[in-house]
C-alpha cells in the first residue's frame, strides 16, 4: 500500500482567456505522504490557494496532473478522505454550529443519530460545546473558524488542507486554533497542509514549502 | 462622483445577470399597468363609438303646430354640427283598403285599422341608412310596409285606397314592399315620458315621397290638425367625449341648449342620449370589471417587483456592511445602493414601453386620445419605478441608519413577529371580507347604479373591499402559517422529504425551518399568483359560458329561421328537416298578445317535442323542472306559462283564468282568448328577456284562426355556421325570412352594447397571469437560490454530490410550488365565487355554478412546474459548476 496521499506533477492553472489571462500556478510538482505536516508559505497572490484547491480535488489543473494514489479517484475524495478548511467564514448560514459539523458525516450517509453524537463529541473536544445551538451569525469569527476546523475533522480524513485558517484571527486565537488542530491529529496518519503567510504557524509545521508568483520552490 | 462611476461600471459589467430578472419584474409591472389603463380607456371609447353608430336617428325634432321650420333649422345649425338633416312628414290615416283576386266573383276586400303615412325626401334613405330594407319592387315611390302588404294581400303593382281623416280617400299604386327594421325609433312618441303613450310601432304603414305626402295631407293638417306632424331627423357630427358617461352628459346638454333656443317651437327626441344612457351602466360595469379583475394583477406585479428586488437584499446588506467598515456615510451608501435600482428602472421602463406598444397596437384598433394614454403610461411608470426604487432604498436606508456592521452581515436571524402578525391583521382582513360580502349580498349585489335619465351614476366601490381584503388576508394568513409552520414543523418536513433527502433530511429540514422567511415569501407569491390567475380565468370562463347561454336563448337553437305570419318559416319545415346535418327541426308560433294593456310576445309550441330542437333548462321554469312543466302544458290545451312579473302584477294563482287579447286573422283586431295559468316561465328560446307568454300551438292557432308557425328551430350535428349555410338557400324562397346561427348571435352579443367585452381583458390578464406565475415560482425561487449559492457552493466543496445538493434545492422548490399552487387554487376559486356573486349584474342569465377552464388551469400548473424545475436545475448547475468561483466572489 502506497503512502502517497496526493501528488502533483508539473501542475499548472491558468484563469481567464487571452485578454484577461492570469497564470496562478506554474508547473508545480509536489507529493504529500501520510502523517506529513506541511506549511505552504508565501505572500498573497503567490498561488497557495490554487495549489491547495488542486490537491483537494476542488479544481482541475490546466496543465500537468494531480493524482491521489492512496486515496483513489477525485470524485471520491471529499468528504471522507480529504477535508478542506477555507480562509473565510465557511459555515452554512441556516444551520447551527452542531448541524454544520455533522453535515460531512451525513453526506457520507452515516446514521443521523450517530452523526449528531460524533459532532457533539468533537465540539466538546474543541471547547465549542456551548456554541452548538448558535447560528453562524451569532458567533465570532474565531469561533466560526474553530467550528470549521471541527467540521473538517469529523470524518477523520486522511488529508486536511487548510487555506490560511488563521489569516483573519488575532495572534492569540490563531495560536489556540492551531494547537487544537495539531492536538487533534497528533498520533494519527492524517496529513496536514496549511497555507499561511504567518511565520509562527509555519514554524509549527515539520516541512515548509515556499511559493512565489505561482512557482513552488 | 468617481466612486459612483466605479460602482456603476461594476454594476453594469459584473451584476448584469442579477439585474436582468429585476428588469423583467419591473417591466412586467409597468407594462401590465399601462396596458390595463389604456385598455380601460379604449373600452370606454369603443362603447361610446358603438353606441353612437347603433343609433338610427340621433335626434328626432318634432315641430309644434305653427312653428317656423326655417327658424328651427337656423337655430339647429347654430347649435350643433350636423352630418345630415331631413324633414319627415307623419300623417295618421283611418286605414287602408285593397281588393285581392281582381274583379272576379271570388275577389275579396281587405281593410286595415288605423295606419300611418310617412312622407320622406329623396335623400332620406341615404342619409339614414338601415331604416328601410327593400324587399320587393322599387326602393322609391309608393312603398308599403311588409306587414301591411300581408294584411292587405297586396303586392307590387297593386292599388290600395288610403282613407284620410276628414277628407276623401286617395288611391295609390304600389311601387315596392319594404321592411322597416327600426320602426320602433321611427314611430316613437316624442316629448312624452316613457310609458305615457303607446310605443309599439303601427301595423299599417305607407311610405311616400314628400311632394306626394304634402299633396295628400296638407289639407288634412288643416281639417284635423292633430293628425299631421312634421319632424326633422338629424344625424350629428360625432365629436363627443370617449367615455359614455361624459358623452351622455354632453349630448344632453346640447339638446337642452337647442330646446332653450327654440323654446315652444320644437321638442327634441334625443335618441343619442337615450342610447348612451343605456350604455353608461355597461361602461361602469366595464370599469368595475377591469378594476376587480385587473387590479389584483397590478398589485401582484408590484409585490413581485419588491420580491425580485429584495432577492438582492442579503448581498446589499453585506456590501453595505463592507462600505461602512471602510468609512462610507449613510448618504453615500444610499446613493450607491440607489444606482442599481435606477439602472434597473431605466432599462425596465424602456422594455415596458416596447411591450405596451406591441400589445396595444395588436389589441386596440381605435385611435387613442394622446393625453389620456400619456397619463396612463406616466402613472404606470411612476408606480413601477417607484416600487423598484422603494424596494431597494427603503431597506438600505433602514440598514444604514439602524444596523450595526455585524447585523448587516446577518442573513438568517431569529427576528420577532412583524406588526401585522402581532395585531392579527390577517384575520381582521378576512373578517372584513366576510362582512362586506355579506352586506353587499344583503343589498342584492347592486354595485353599479346608473338610473335611467339621471346624469349622476355611482359605483359601490366599497364592495371592492371584500375580494381585496380576502386576497390580502389570505396572503398574510399564509405568511403566518408558513413562517411558524416551517419554523416549528421541522420534524414533519424531515419526514415528508425523507424519500428525497435520505440521511440528509434532518439537515434539509433544519435549513428549511431557518429559511422560513424566504420560503414563505415564495409560497405567498405563488399563492397570490395562482389565486389571481385562477379567479380571473374562472370568472372569465363563467362569463363566456353565460354569453353562450345568452346566445343560445337569443337564437333559440343551433340555427333559427324566422319568417312572418304571411310567410311563415313553418312552411319550410319538411324541406329543412331533410337537409343533411339537421338532427331535429321544430316549428313554433310567434305572435303578440295583450296582457291587460301590456303587449307581450306569445309563443305557441308543441310542448312534447319542442325540446328536440330547443334547449330546455330546468332553470327556465320556476318549479325547476322543464320536463314536468312541458308535460303539464301539453296536458292542458288552454294552459299558459307566464313570467313572474306578470304573475305579480295581476296577482295570479295557479289555475286562474287569464284572458289574453290576440289578433284574429279574420278582422286583424285583438279579441279576448281565455287561458288557464299553469306555471311560471323565466327564459325560453328566442324569447325576450322581459315578460313573454308560452302556450300550446294548437290552441293559439285555433283561437286566432291563423295556423301559421313563424319560427323554425333547428338542432344540427354539424357546426351551426355550416348548417346555416345549407339552410339559407331554402329560406331565400320565403320573402323576409331570416336565418341566424348560434355563432353569429354569440359574436353580436359579445360585442354588443349591452354586454361588456371581456375578450381583450381576458387575453391580457391570462397572459400576464402565466408570466406572473412563472415569475413568482421560477424567478423568485431561482434568484433566491442563486443569492444563497455560497451555501450550496460550500456544500459542493464539502463533497455533496449532485443528488444531495438537489435535496436542498428541490425541497425548497417543491414546498413553494405545491403549497403555493394548492392554496392559490383554493383561494382563486373562493375569490371567483365571490366575484361572480358580487358582479351578478354583468351576467344575463345569472350562472348557477362556476365554469372551470380546465385546459387553462393545466397550462397554469405546467407553467408553474416548468419554471420551478428550470429554476432548480439552473441553480443546481450554477452551484456545481461554479462552486469555487462562488466561494471566491461572495
Amino acid at each position: 500500500m502506497t503512502d502517497i496521499l496526493a501528488e502533483a506533477v508539473g501542475a499548472g492553472r491558468v484563469f481567464g482567456t487571452d485578454g484577461s489571462r492570469v497564470v496562478a500556478l506554474k508547473h508545480a510538482t509536489c507529493r504529500i505522504q501520510r502523517g506529513d505536516r506541511i506549511a505552504l508559505v508565501g505572500p498573497s497572490g503567490s498561488g497557495k490557494s490554487t495549489l491547495l484547491h488542486l490537491l483537494a480535488g476542488l479544481d482541475e489543473p490546466t496543465s500537468g496532473t494531480v493524482r491521489w494514489p492512496a486515496l483513489g479517484e477525485r470524485e471520491t475524495l471529499r468528504p471522507s478522505k480529504v477535508s478542506f478548511v477555507f480562509q473565510t467564514e465557511s459555515l452554512l448560514a441556516p444551520l447551527t454550529v452542531l448541524e454544520n459539523v455533522e453535515v460531512p458525516q451525513l453526506l457520507i450517509g452515516s446514521n443521523p443519530d450517530e452523526a449528531r453524537n460524533d459532532a457533539a463529541l468533537i465540539l466538546r473536544a474543541l471547547d465549542l460545546a456551548e456554541l452548538a445551538d448558535k447560528l453562524p451569525e451569532e458567533i465570532s469569527g474565531g469561533q466560526a473558524q474553530r467550528a470549521a476546523v471541527a467540521r473538517s475533522l469529523i470524518t477523520q480524513p486522511e488529508l486536511i488542507l487548510a487555506d490560511e485558517p488563521t489569516g483573519q484571527l488575532d495572534r492569540h486565537t490563531a495560536k489556540h486554533l492551531l494547537s487544537l488542530l495539531l492536538r487533534r491529529i497528533k498520533g494519527t496518519d492524517t496529513a496536514l497542509v496549511i497555507a499561511t503567510h504567518d511565520p509562527f504557524v509555519a514554524s509549527r509545521m515539520e516541512t515548509q514549502w515556499a511559493m512565489d508568483h505561482g512557482v513552488l520552490r | 462622483m468617481k466612486t459612483i462611476g466605479i460602482w456603476l461600471s461594476g454594476l453594469v459589467r459584473r451584476r448584469y445577470g442579477r439585474m436582468l430578472p429585476a428588469v423583467l419584474g419591473v417591466s412586467l409591472t409597468i407594462a401590465l399597468l399601462s396596458i390595463l389603463g389604456i385598455f380601460i380607456n379604449a373600452s370606454a371609447a369603443t362603447m361610446t363609438r358603438r353606441a353612437l353608430g347603433d343609433v338610427p336617428i340621433d335626434w328626432q325634432i318634432e315641430l309644434t303646430r305653427g312653428a317656423n321650420m326655417d327658424s328651427v333649422v337656423q337655430q339647429l345649425n347654430e347649435t350643433v354640427t350636423m352630418r345630415a338633416m331631413d324633414s319627415v312628414g307623419y300623417a295618421d290615416v283611418s286605414g287602408f283598403t285593397a281588393k285581392s283576386g281582381g274583379n272576379t266573383l271570388g275577389s275579396t276586400t281587405q281593410t286595415t285599422g288605423e295606419g300611418k303615412v310617412l312622407g320622406i325626401t329623396p335623400t332620406y334613405w341615404t342619409d339614414f341608412p338601415g331604416l328601410l330594407r327593400p324587399m320587393l319592387g322599387a326602393a322609391a315611390g309608393i312603398l308599403v310596409a311588409q306587414q301591411t302588404a300581408a294584411n292587405l294581400h297586396v303586392s307590387v303593382g297593386d292599388t290600395l285606397t288610403i282613407t284620410r281623416m276628414g277628407l276623401p280617400a286617395v288611391i295609390a299604386r304600389i311601387d315596392g314592399i319594404v321592411d322597416l327594421p327600426q320602426a320602433d325609433a321611427l314611430f316613437q312618441a316624442i316629448g312624452v315620458p316613457p310609458g305615457a303613450a303607446p310605443q309599439a310601432p303601427p301595423d299599417n304603414v305607407l311610405v311616400v315621397p314628400m311632394d306626394v305626402w304634402h299633396k295628400w295631407f296638407d289639407q288634412q293638417a288643416v281639417v284635423r290638425p292633430g293628425t299631421v306632424r312634421t319632424q326633422l331627423h338629424v344625424r350629428l357630427a360625432h365629436a363627443f367625449p370617449d367615455d359614455p358617461r361624459d358623452a351622455y352628459v354632453y349630448v344632453q346638454q346640447l339638446a337642452n341648449k337647442f330646446e332653450a333656443r327654440v323654446v315652444g317651437s320644437a321638442i327634441v327626441g334625443d335618441n343619442l342620449a337615450a342610447r348612451l344612457d343605456a350604455v353608461r351602466e355597461d361602461a361602469l360595469y366595464a370599469r368595475v370589471l377591469f378594476l376587480f379583475l385587473g387590479l389584483p394583477g397590478a398589485i401582484l406585479a408590484i409585490i413581485l417587483t419588491f420580491a425580485v428586488t429584495a432577492t438582492g437584499g442579503d448581498r446589499r446588506r453585506r456590501e453595505q456592511a463592507l462600505l461602512r467598515v471602510r468609512g462610507a456615510t449613510p448618504p453615500m451608501i444610499l446613493r450607491l445602493e440607489s444606482l442599481e435600482a435606477i439602472v434597473v428602472s431605466f432599462l425596465a421602463a424602456i422594455l415596458a414601453l416596447i411591450i405596451t406598444l406591441v400589445v396595444v397596437s395588436q389589441m386596440v384598433t381605435i385611435p387613442l386620445a394622446t393625453r389620456q394614454t400619456a397619463t396612463v403610461v406616466v402613472v404606470a411608470l411612476v408606480i413601477g419605478i417607484g416600487s423598484a426604487l422603494a424596494a431597494v432604498i427603503v431597506p438600505a436606508w433602514r440598514e444604514a441608519r439602524e444596523s450595526s456592521v455585524r447585523m448587516g452581515r446577518a442573513r438568517v436571524g431569529r427576528g420577532e413577529a412583524p406588526f401585522w402578525e402581532r395585531t392579527w391583521i390577517d384575520l381582521i382582513l378576512l373578517a372584513i371580507a366576510g362582512l362586506v360580502y355579506w352586506r353587499t349580498a344583503a343589498a342584492g349585489y347592486q354595485i353599479v347604479l346608473a338610473p335611467e335619465g339621471v346624469a349622476a351614476t355611482s359605483v359601490s366601490y366599497g364592495s371592492f373591499i371584500a375580494p381585496l381584503a380576502l386576497w390580502i388576508g389570505v396572503g398574510l394568513l399564509v405568511t403566518r402559517i408558513f413562517r411558524h409552520g416551517l419554523a416549528r414543523g421541522r420534524a414533519f418536513v424531515s419526514r415528508v422529504f425523507k424519500p428525497l433527502a435520505g440521511a440528509l433530511s434532518p439537515i434539509v429540514a433544519a435549513s428549511v425551518s431557518r429559511q422560513a422567511r424566504l420560503i414563505t415569501r415564495g409560497v405567498v407569491l405563488v399563492t397570490l399568483a395562482f389565486s389571481f390567475a385562477v379567479s380571473t380565468a374562472v370568472f372569465n370562463t363563467t362569463y363566456n359560458v353565460q354569453s353562450r347561454v345568452d346566445a343560445a336563448l337569443t337564437n333559440g337553437s343551433d340555427v333559427t329561421v324566422t319568417g312572418t305570419t304571411p310567410y311563415p318559416a313553418g312552411q319550410l319545415l319538411d324541406t329543412i328537416s331533410k337537409v343533411p346535418g339537421v338532427q331535429a327541426a321544430r316549428a313554433m308560433i310567434h305572435r303578440y298578445a295583450y296582457v291587460g294593456n301590456d303587449l307581450q310576445d306569445i309563443y305557441g309550441i308543441n310542448a312534447l317535442n319542442i325540446g328536440d330542437a330547443a334547449d330546455l333548462s330546468n332553470a327556465f321554469f320556476a318549479n325547476n323542472n322543464a320536463r314536468l312543466t312541458m308535460q303539464k302544458l301539453a296536458a292542458r290545451p288552454d294552459g299558459v306559462l307566464l313570467s313572474q312579473e306578470t304573475v305579480n302584477d295581476f296577482q295570479l294563482k295557479l289555475g286562474d283564468l287569464v284572458n289574453l287579447r290576440l289578433q284574429n286573422s279574420k278582422d286583424h283586431q285583438y279579441h279576448p282568448v281565455p287561458f288557464h295559468f299553469i306555471g311560471v316561465v323565466r327564459e325560453f328560446s328566442t324569447a325576450p328577456k322581459d315578460s313573454f307568454i308560452l302556450a300550446n300551438e294548437g290552441y293559439v292557432a285555433s283561437q286566432t284562426g291563423e295556423p301559421a308557425r313563424e319560427v323554425v328551430l333547428i338542432r344540427g350535428n354539424v357546426p351551426p355556421a355550416q348548417l346555416a349555410k345549407s339552410i339559407e338557400p331554402i329560406a331565400a324562397t320565403l320573402p323576409g325570412a331570416r336565418v341566424t346561427d348560434l355563432g353569429s348571435v354569440l359574436k353580436s352579443i359579445s360585442s354588443s352594447l349591452t354586454a361588456v367585452d371581456l375578450h381583450g381583458l381576458t387575453w391580457i390578464e391570462l397572459s400576464f397571469a402565466i408570466l406572473l406565475i412563472a415569475g413568482a415560482s421560477g424567478l423568485v425561487l431561482g434568484l433566491g437560490l442563486i443569492e444563497r449559492r455560497r451555501d450550496f457552493a460550500l456544500l459542493a466543496a464539502m463533497g455533496a454530490k449532485g443528488r444531495q445538493l438537489g435535496a436542498f434545492l428541490w425541497t425548497e422548490g417543491l414546498i413553494i410550488l405545491v403549497a403555493g399552487m394548492g392554496l392559490g387554487f383554493a383561494t382563486g376559486l373562493g375569490i371567483a365565487k365571490m366575484l361572480v356573486k358580487l358582479l351578478t349584474g354583468v351576467f344575463d342569465p345569472a350562472p348557477q355554478s362556476l365554469a372551470i377552464p380546465w385546459v387553462y388551469l393545466v397550462v397554469l400548473v405546467l407553467a408553474g412546474t416548468l419554471s420551478t424545475v428550470l429554476a432548480v436545475l439552473i441553480a443546481q448547475r450554477v452551484t456545481q459548476q461554479k462552486s469555487l468561483e462562488a466561494l471566491r466572489t461572495i
